[in-house]
């Protein structure tokens, strides 16, 4: 067997997904463009009781459909509130539920998938066929249902789009299990005397883990492109909240008066997505288990 | 069969099958096999690829896949304990801690995105109760046992950082770590290069010694089991043909397979023109011949060879010396024909 020791200086330790977070930044410069827009966005949203000009709730009626200028940077809407202020709150909306929507189906989309393609057979064929149920009806449509029947807030706002993001995480975690469960170290971990869910947990979800995060980055996108438009048809936050779906909506109503109403939202949606691809993209290149050692 | 005058047997396997199922039909992988290991005793497990040694320590381990295979056994004593009629979670109590295994492939055998540390660590943790402190101090202890160079500062590495040898010993630690009884070490050199392979076999010698447990080895490395083993059985096509002392092995082979497999061995010390080999192939499991299974491969087969499966026989009552074999078993071949005959 080939020396591999030598390689890497003693002592040093690399944990193999790290390894490929950093060979998805040096080999595809892409991926830091999309990299640094996504992070200053979340600062922004992080910061934006700090940056915003104005009250994002702030109504006057003076000051209503104005265009770009030097007071409202971006203009106003219908009711004289300042577009900034309420984009910068509107993206913590969007990141707000796109994360919790997202989190919360990787955790449990992965725990399925995994323990779908670990024990294989019959629990499998139940599991996915159920996933495939719920994976037939197009995001949009299944998260306008559940909203339908819950009422528009951001919690069942996040249910939604979390229920139609969990059969992708399951199909996701699902297909390195299989590889992974063959595996000699997990052969030596039963020999060991784990049980299944140590083996599960432990050993298996931690191979599995990088296809899941690439994949949550690029799921976060669409998280976010589903809020906007639920917001959009009028399923979103309530309306005083600003949210992006919900102004370029807003916006819609005025807009022979009032073009940017709704290019600016639409433009940070399209930012926000855009950054996410960029980076889940080059994440994914990265992890393509063709380029992967199989150490 | 159990040597005379030896202490009680730490394992004792009586008629162990492990069958498997292709469409629909069940098969005998390993078929009725029987042996005790002493305590401190290595017994070399040896044969070709697919004669049911590895199969063997799966089955003793309740490790063979519940899908398609079935074990069944007279008993599979540890400890007291029948292991074939342990439960799920009995069983998961003894592997690891009472019996554990090493397994062939080093390169892939422990798990990529976890500390070598962490991986030691962990069945300190899940046997003995101790603390993750604890069990951190006894790991390195036993990295160090296994003469792994600097394993502190080693600790908190992958495994793609170490080399094939490296991670055979990693693996050595990980089945030493809960003090075991019994090693069952499948192929543990064969992945690696000559100079390895002897030092991983030292360190087992050594560990062996150190620790008081005992081995099963399984290897097809006649070398490695002259290195190394007490006892030797010799397996073929599922059923064990010749069990002996090494020495006894060496110098009385008596199977004509185990004659076969020591004349098959390349010598630098002596000029040959030509490499022994068995003619022929292992019969297919799914068409296993009637009588002695290595028949149609034997120079000296007799036509009671192919009528009748010979029994695994001591050479005499008083020899833990034992055969399975019509012609070369001191058996009355002229009774046995008219016997078939009849």
């Amino acid at each position: 067997m080939t020396d591999q020791t030598e390689a890497l200086p003693r002592g040093v330790s690399r944990h193999p997904f790290v390894d490929q977070l950093a060979k998805a930044f040096r080999t595809n410069k892409l991926t830091w463009v999309g990299a640094v827009i996504f992070v200053l966005i979340v600062l922004v949203a992080i910061a934006a009781p700090l940056l915003s000009p104005h009250d994002p709730l702030q109504q006057n009626i003076l000051h209503r459909l104005k265009g770009p200028g030097p007071e409202f940077w971006l203009g106003t809407d219908a009711y004289g509130r300042d577009i900034l202020s309420r984009l910068l709150y509107g993206a913590r909306v969007s990141l707000i539920i796109g994360v919790a929507a997202i989190g919360s189906a990787m955790v449990i989309g992965s725990a399925i998938g995994v323990v779908a393609g670990y024990y294989g057979g019959k629990v499998d064929l139940v599991i996915m066929q159920a996933m495939d149920v719920l994976l037939a009806f197009p995001a949009l449509i299944l998260g306008l249902i559940v909203v339908a029947m819950l009422g528009p807030s951001m919690e069942n706002l996040i249910i939604a789009i979390s229920l139609t993001a969990i059969p992708p995480f399951a199909r996701i975690a699902r297909a390195p299990t299989i590889v992974v469960k063959e595996r000699d170290y997990i052969e030596a971990c039963r020999a060991l005397g784990y049980g299944d869910l140590r083996i599960m947990t432990l050993h298996v979800l931690p191979n599995v883990l990088s296809e899941i995060l690439v994949m949550g980055s690029l799921w976060l996108a669409t998280a976010i492109r589903v809020e906007a438009s639920l917001s959009f048809i009028g399923l979103g936050v309530k309306p005083p909240t600003a949210s992006w779906g919900g102004m370029i909506r807003e916006g819609f109503e005025n807009i022979l008066d009032n073009i940017w109403l709704s290019i600016f939202p639409s433009l940070a949606i399209l930012l926000v997505v855009f950054s996410l691809n960029l980076l889940g993209d080059g994440l994914r290149d990265a992890i393509d288990p063709r380029t992967r050692s199989d150490a | 069969m159990t040597a005379p005058a030896t202490p009680a047997p730490v394992l004792d396997v009586w008629n162990l099958t492990t069958s498997f199922r292709i469409e629909g039909t069940w098969y005998p992988a390993v078929r009725g096999i029987s042996f005790a290991l002493a305590p401190n005793e290595t017994l070399a497990l040896v044969g070709e690829s697919g004669c049911g040694k590895s199969m063997t320590a799966l089955s003793i381990l309740g490790l063979v896949p519940t899908a398609n295979g079935r074990v069944e056994a007279d008993g599979i004593m540890f400890e007291g304990r029948d292991l074939a009629r342990l439960s799920d979670e009995e069983m998961r109590e003894v592997r690891g801690n009472g019996i554990s295994m090493i397994f062939q492939e080093p390169m892939t055998s422990l798990n990529p995105v976890l500390t070598i540390g962490f991986q030691v660590t962990e069945a300190l943790i899940y046997h003995q109760n101790l603390s993750r402190a604890e069990a951190e101090r006894e790991a390195l202890a036993l990295l160090d046992l296994v003469k792994i160079p600097s394993a502190k500062s080693r600790f908190r590495e992958y495994p793609h950082q170490f080399s094939g040898g490296m991670r055979q010993r990693v693996m050595i630690a990980m089945a030493l770590a809960c003090r075991p009884k019994v090693i069952l070490a499948d192929e543990p050199t064969t992945a690696l290069d000559v100079t390895i392979q002897a030092q991983i076999l030292a360190l087992l010698n050594e560990l062996k010694a150190e620790t008081g447990m005992s081995m099963i080895f399984i290897t097809h490395n006649l070398g490695v089991v002259a290195a190394l083993a007490d006892r030797v059985a010799v397996m073929y096509a599922g059923d064990i043909v010749e069990i002996a002392s090494v020495g006894e092995l060496f110098a009385r082979p008596t199977h004509p397979y185990t004659e076969a497999l020591l004349r098959s061995i390349p010598r630098s010390d002596r000029d040959t023109a030509e490499l022994h080999t068995i003619p022929g192939a292992v019969p297919p499991i799914h068409r296993m011949p009637k009588g002695c299974r290595f028949a149609a491969r034997c120079p000296l087969a007799q036509d009671i060879c192919r009528a009748m499966d010979p029994p695994l026989e001591p050479l005499d009552p008083e020899s833990p010396h034992a055969v399975r074999c019509w012609v070369r078993g001191g058996h009355d071949l002229a009774a046995l024909t008219e016997d078939a005959n009849v």
